[in-house]
């Protein structure tokens, strides 16, 4: 019954009814050639089970059968795994057909299928070549590695997925006459795949919807429409005359195949007819751009083109709309250096009340300018000896910065060294007058001052003597009389009016007032407090104690016991004294912690002061030489001195002057309530010698400025932080003052330039240059281009000259 | 009380390194002094300075002493808590020799001393709590495979997306059939609520002004770009801080949510551009709490107010302005809701969403209960702890707020017990992606109910190499002195943030983030729709949380 012809004309049907296969007896039936055996899937109308047929068709073809005839019943997996074996095995099925025909198909094995076959034809192809005379459905020929699929009809969804090529063989190829379906060659890592285009059943897309997701290998040729594919995964090309050579050559057999070799001129005619989609090798997809179009395009083309020019924002913005480097210089960095010289005061000079600049004078002295040096001081002390050098605690030195290295700079020797100066030149004369009411400190330091800046001086003095207290209460020993002498008659040469021996009167006064354009009082605290209790009229001033020894009376305390009032500076001068007049003991009581210090102290003690506190006196028995306590304790005292300060004598002022509690009221420039009148010195309160002077010059500076219809005030600088001064440049030194020079060179030169290049080394930048003017003069300038504003200036300067501001 | 006279004090209430959140290494060797670290140093906590070293030596055969001493010019750290080094690492970015970096000093004080003047210690940037949060710890345990069909983010297409605004269950839906087609019947008087479709991730609100120019225009462009080029259709919020109105006035409007919070700034300048708007706003957020800072109202300080923000906000130059942390004329909640939902609907003709926006809390299901009755209220947004913030007090950051998770699955559950969970969507914010992992936090959120999520800290990490960390690290947003020019008004360092690269970092953020929605959502077999709700998907390893959240746990 079953067709014997040869393959020549194998495309005719072996079964010519569907009744003859239902209705077989027989499941396998043999041709008498030994050669081919026709397989029936359904006997008796019993069908074969899928492993059965699957048996049948094995031991068949180990039986030597090489054509195979399957009338198939819906089995699964028919045709495939036949082994190779040197020659070619043909199946030729009939019949509806299970999903999977020929799958896992070897080489050498031929399948022809005469009608349209369920899912997954081909899976897995090693080799086989299936011809399927009918369409494929879903997920032909996925997974194929090998061999050719020939389709006369059209594929279903998910054909050519996931097929690949092995480089041992050849690449697998498929061919679809019509069109295929939806998700076409998914995940395709190789092989050919033909879509042919004829009469499809889309006409509008014959690769189905987004084909190729996930291609990276292979090629797809196809003919007609197309409505999309994966971009990202594969590119659409024209055919090279090789891709077409070989379609052309491969058309024929398989249009043979398939009984369509009359479309055969119309598929070849023109390879512009067909295209071509290959996979983005990896190469590519990394080199691809990941925006569709670039941030900057779309700020530009699409974005401001919306919103306006510069986004946003731009109408309230005042800068470029440019980007900044994080590292920037000129306008765009966010600090910036001053070479801030003398911007603020070095603490020494803060310090004295005086603002003597003994880091100028340093200066000077490391230039070799010795003489200019020790002048320097004249021009803000008249008595630098005998202050500087001798009777002042020197406040300079205990702010000084060089003590926290060492020990500080020794301001006080270096002050001695004016002593032979003589007087600095008188600026030339301005005509205007002023009159200094008191020859003490602050009167001297006034009248030097004004006297040197070319005014009319006329001073006033009660005693007979210039220096006030110097000269009347401090004790010869703490400074030798020669001294102060010395500097009293360089003070003469300047040629200041004197008028000793002139008490002022009221009427004086209002002369003095008329007669000059400014007036200063400096007429002292010259009237002893006291303190009334029962005795206290036998007791005596301080400042008629010592004001006695120095006008040369010489009192006889042998073996007497001394007590002094009030253990202040005053109170040790005095023990001193007493001491030096032979007293056996001398105890100084206070009411509170003793405000004594510095060498007053250091002397009296030296010499055996007892200090006691807090004692209140009660009441002082001269005859018994005793003095009470209210803590009921008393003391032996052959002699009570009262040492709890003094006040000025005020009774020529005119109440235009304001006084309170009997001291002369003024504002930080010595003005007192009259415009015309300063005061300064101990007529204000009562201070050290040096504020004295300080206040002298302060108050000079400013009438000075005025007289001279200057609009401004003396200037107060700030003292620089200790921390700016870079105290790690200057090694320990050891031993003492041993010359101006060596001196010179420990001072740090605190917030002044001492010009050692220290700014132009550091900088990175190369930012930093030092500039020197035609006068000799010289600064530190900044390239704002080059300056980053790192700090390392004004973080590394030795004397705190650099400092950072915002830069705005 | 003074030392005794000669004395000088030296060490005394000195701070040691030892109690500073970072310590600076630097290292001498690599060192070339070119002072690009003490220029860059944002808080001057690095200095350059001098320093001494001196070496005793004795190279002969008998004692021969001998002193070497160099003085080098080094940078050091300085000991002023006011001048912290904040751990940015500012330095070690610009330093050419790796010579400098900060380093995380565990054992700090910090908190001890940073309390100035009785001052609290006040910071920008988020929650500083470095454990893994309760977003990390979610798993999505129901996998699909041969159960349900199997899904391919890769293969198949998906639309992720979902839906802001209120919506009507069919069954309220005025709807009538004219010509066997189902149409909305116009005339029925029914108030049908606004409803956008948006990518499910939105910007949350930073405001212009708590961002630098380039900074918020950066990520108002990423914004349009996603939505005009790759079709994503992300929204962003202004915070509340007006709207320039060139922004106003163009078609872009659409995609952005207007903020009104307590301070109302910018408003007038709002409702001035109303007549020359070309599209509606995206929606209407209503401000009343902020996750990160519960309870701490806003403050911008006064130097930060310049041209640009007095502009857009309708202020003066040079005020402090201040946001406080209630709206003044708000007595209750029903009228804090009804009356601002109705105020900001009427604004745009009830056309545009409007919604509020609390703070996490355990009163929130209170605030849910009362807007699932108001017709108006369009969605509600929860702001939980781990939410970042320009600027609050420390404790308020710390201390104050309740985390996203259990809130928006509270809220979510009351819904349900309400029949109303597609009805009301819920935006989860606050400690999203602090970990980096962006799309899995928003799945997590969304399975446990939220429709919708907002990001913003991770935003200015991702998009702008935001320095902040959970250590402290920089934290400066309140300062101005942001050292990568996010959060700050001065043109030398906003100058330094590029708007473009940051608005092309938003596009890859963005589509990355899509791309792995799918992945989570296509083994579990969605693509369609968003698993909002779809708790069954999610485990945790933990029991306690697993019950707290109705999941289940796994192990």
């Amino acid at each position: 019954m079953r067709a014997k012809k040869k393959a020549a004309s194998s495309q005719q049907p072996a079964v010519s009814s569907q009744e003859s296969r239902v209705k077989s007896q027989e499941p396998i039936v043999w041709n008498k050639d030994k050669k081919s055996v026709t397989i029936y899937g359904n006997v008796n109308g019993t069908r074969t089970p899928s492993r059965i047929l699957e048996e049948q068709i094995q031991q068949a073809v180990r039986d030597g059968a090489r054509q195979l005839y399957i009338i198939a019943d819906g089995q699964h997996g028919i045709g495939g795994r036949i082994w190779p074996r040197g020659e070619a095995v043909k199946i030729t099925v009939e019949g509806p057909v299970g999903q999977r025909l020929g799958s896992m198909g070897m080489f050498g094995t031929e399948i022809i299928i005469k009608n349209s076959v369920s899912d997954d034809v081909g899976w897995l192809n090693c080799g086989a070549k299936i011809t399927v005379l009918g369409d494929v459905t879903n997920g032909a020929f996925n997974a194929a590695a090998q061999g050719i699929l020939y389709v006369q009809g059209s594929g279903g969804a998910r054909c050519d997925t996931m097929t690949k090529h092995n480089p041992r063989f050849d690449p697998p190829q498929s061919w679809y006459f019509r069109d295929v379906g939806d998700s076409f060659a998914e995940f395709k890592a190789g092989g050919i795949a033909v879509v042919c285009g004829v009469n499809p059943r889309n006409p509008k897309n014959i690769l189905g919807y987004r084909p190729c997701v996930g291609m990276v290998g292979g090629t797809i040729y196809f003919r007609g429409p197309i409505h999309g594919y994966s971009e990202k995964d594969v590119k659409l090309l024209d055919l090279t005359p090789q891709d077409w050579e070989w379609l052309k050559t491969n058309m024929r057999p398989f249009l043979e195949a398939i009984d369509r070799m009359s479309y055969y001129e119309e598929l070849t005619c023109s390879s512009d007819d067909w295209k071509k989609l290959i996979a983005y090798t990896p190469q590519e997809k990394r080199e691809r751009k990941w925006f569709k179009m670039s941030a900057s395009d779309f700020r530009t083309n699409v974005w401001e083109k919306e919103v306006g020019w510069g986004g946003i924002f731009a109408e309230y913005l005042d800068h470029e709309l440019t980007l900044l480097p994080y590292i920037t210089a000129g306008k765009d960095r966010r600090n910036k250096p001053v070479w801030a010289n003398e911007k603020y005061a070095p603490p020494c000079a803060y310090a004295c009340p005086t603002h003597i600049p003994s880091h100028k004078r340093a200066s000077l002295i490391r230039q070799g300018k010795i003489n200019e040096a020790l002048e320097l001081v004249l021009q803000y002390s008249p008595l630098p000896a005998t202050v500087c050098g001798q009777i002042c605690p020197n406040l300079c030195m205990q702010s000084c910065t060089r003590g926290q290295v060492d020990r500080p700079l020794n301001i006080d020797k270096l002050g001695s060294l004016s002593l032979d100066m003589p007087a600095p030149k008188r600026a030339g004369q301005t005509g205007h007058t002023i009159a200094v009411i008191g020859g003490g400190p602050a009167g001297l330091s006034a009248a030097w001052q004004l006297a040197l800046k070319g005014h009319s001086v006329d001073l006033y003095e009660a005693s007979d003597k210039l220096g006030g207290k110097i000269e009347l209460c401090i004790p010869r020993e703490r400074l030798p009389h020669e001294i102060l002498e010395k500097e009293i008659s360089r003070f003469k040469e300047l040629g200041v009016n004197l008028h000793l021996n002139t008490k002022v009167s009221k009427e004086l006064f209002a002369g003095i007032y008329k007669n000059n354009e400014v007036v200063i009082l400096a007429c002292g605290a010259h009237q002893p407090r006291k303190i009334e209790f029962p005795g206290s009229e036998d007791i005596i001033s301080a400042y008629d104690f010592l004001k006695d020894i120095n006008l040369g009376e010489r009192p006889d305390l042998k073996g007497k016991k001394v007590v002094v009032i009030g253990a202040g500076n005053v109170g040790m001068d005095v023990a001193s004294e007493a001491f030096n007049y032979g007293a056996e003991s001398v105890i100084a009581i206070d009411i509170q912690k003793p405000a004594a210090f510095g060498k007053e102290m250091e002397i009296a003690k030296a010499k055996g002061v007892e200090i006691l506190w807090p004692k209140f006196a009660e009441r002082y028995d001269k005859k018994q030489n005793k003095i009470y306590f209210k803590d009921g304790t008393s003391l032996d005292a052959d002699l009570v001195v009262i040492s709890i300060g003094d006040v000025p004598i005020l009774d020529f002022l005119p109440p235009g002057i304001h006084t309170e509690k009997g001291w002369i009221v003024v504002n930080e420039i010595a003005q007192t309530s009259d415009v015309k009148v300063f005061a300064i010195g101990d007529a204000t309160g009562l201070g050290l010698v040096t504020h004295a002077i300080g206040q002298g010059r302060i108050a000079a500076e400013t009438i000075h400025y005025q007289l001279m219809h200057a609009p401004r005030q003396p200037e107060f600088k700030q003292a620089i932080p200790y921390e700016r001064i870079k105290t790690e440049y200057y090694d320990v030194c050891r031993g003492d003052f041993a010359s101006p020079e060596k001196e010179a060179d420990r001072c740090m030169s605190c917030a002044t330039c001492r010009d050692c290049k220290m700014c132009e080394a550091t900088c990175y930048w190369g930012a930093i240059s030092r500039v020197e003017h035609e006068d000799g003069s010289y600064e530190y300038v900044v390239d704002d281009e080059k300056c980053i504003g790192c700090g390392f200036c004004a973080g590394i300067c030795p004397c705190g000259v650099w400092e950072m501001v915002e830069n705005i | 009380m003074e030392p005794d006279a000669g004395i000088r004090l030296d060490n005394n209430h000195q701070l040691s390194l030892r109690e500073f959140p970072y310590i600076i290494r630097w290292r001498d060797d690599r060192c070339k002094r070119c002072g690009s670290c003490t220029a860059v140093c944002p808080v001057k906590a690095i200095v350059p300075t001098v320093k001494v070293q001196r070496l005793v030596q004795s190279e002969g055969p008998v004692p021969t002493p001998a002193a070497v001493r160099r003085t080098v010019h080094v940078v050091e750290q300085v000991t002023d808590m006011e001048r912290y080094c904040t751990g940015c690492g500012a330095c070690t970015l610009v330093c050419p020799n790796e010579a400098i970096e900060p380093e995380f000093n565990p054992q700090n004080k910090f908190l001890h001393y940073k309390n100035k003047g009785g001052e609290g210690y006040k910071r920008g940037g988020r929650r500083n709590d470095p454990s893994i949060s309760t977003l990390d710890r979610l798993k999505f345990t129901r996998i699909s495979m041969l159960t349900d069909p199997a899904l391919d983010a890769g293969r198949h297409e998906f639309r992720v997306r979902s839906l802001l605004g209120r919506i009507l269950p069919p069954e309220d839906l005025p709807l009538k059939m004219i010509n066997g087609k189902l149409v909305i019947d116009k005339d029925s008087g029914k108030f049908i609520p606004p409803v956008r479709e948006i990518f499910p991730i939105m910007i949350g609100s930073m405001s212009i002004g708590a961002l630098s120019p380039p900074m918020w225009e950066g990520l108002a462009m990423g914004v349009a770009y996603l939505n005009e080029v790759e079709g994503l259709p992300v929204v962003m919020c202004s915070g509340e801080g007006g709207m320039p109105p060139r922004l106003l006035r163009s078609k872009y409007l659409k995609y952005f949510i207007i903020q009104i919070a307590s301070g109302y700034f910018g408003w007038d300048e709002i409702i001035h551009a109303l007549p020359h708007m070309v599209e509606d706003p995206a929606a209407i957020e209503i401000k009343y709490g902020q996750g990160a800072k519960p309870g701490d109202g806003g403050l911008l300080m006064a130097q930060k107010v310049l041209k640009l923000i007095a502009k857009i906000r309708g202020v003066p130059q040079f005020v402090d302005l201040a946001s406080p942390p209630t709206h003044q004329t708000k007595y209750s909640i029903e009228e804090a809701v009804a009356k601002m939902i109705q105020s900001m609907s009427m604004a745009f003709g009830f056309r545009v969403p409007v919604y509020p926006k609390i703070s996490g809390t355990k009163t929130a299901r209170a605030v849910l209960n009362n807007l699932a009755r108001n017709p108006y209220a369009a969605a509600l947004s929860i702001d939980g702890e781990d939410g970042g913030t320009g600027a609050a007090y420390n404790v308020s950051m710390d201390k104050m707020g309740h985390p996203i998770a259990s809130n928006i699955r509270d809220c979510y559950l009351d819904l349900v017990k309400q029949g109303k969970q597609n009805e009301l969507p819920l935006i989860a914010a606050g400690g999203i992606s602090k970990k980096g992992n962006l799309a899995a936090n928003a799945a997590a959120l969304i399975m446990l109910g939220a429709s919708a999520v907002s990001i913003g800290k991770y935003i200015m990490q991702a998009t702008a190499d935001c320095f902040g960390d959970e250590y402290n690290r920089c934290n400066l947003c309140n300062t101005g002195k942001c050292p990568r020019g996010i959060t700050t008004q001065d043109p030398k360092l906003y100058r330094r943030l590029d708007p473009d690269k940051v608005a092309e970092r938003l596009v890859e953020v963005f589509k990355a983030a899509d791309v792995e929605l799918r992945k989570i959502f296509a083994p579990m077999g969605r693509s369609t729709e968003l698993p909002i709700g779809m708790s069954d998907g999610l485990s945790i390893d933990d029991k306690a949380m697993a019950e707290r959240l109705e999941i289940s746990y796994a192990c």
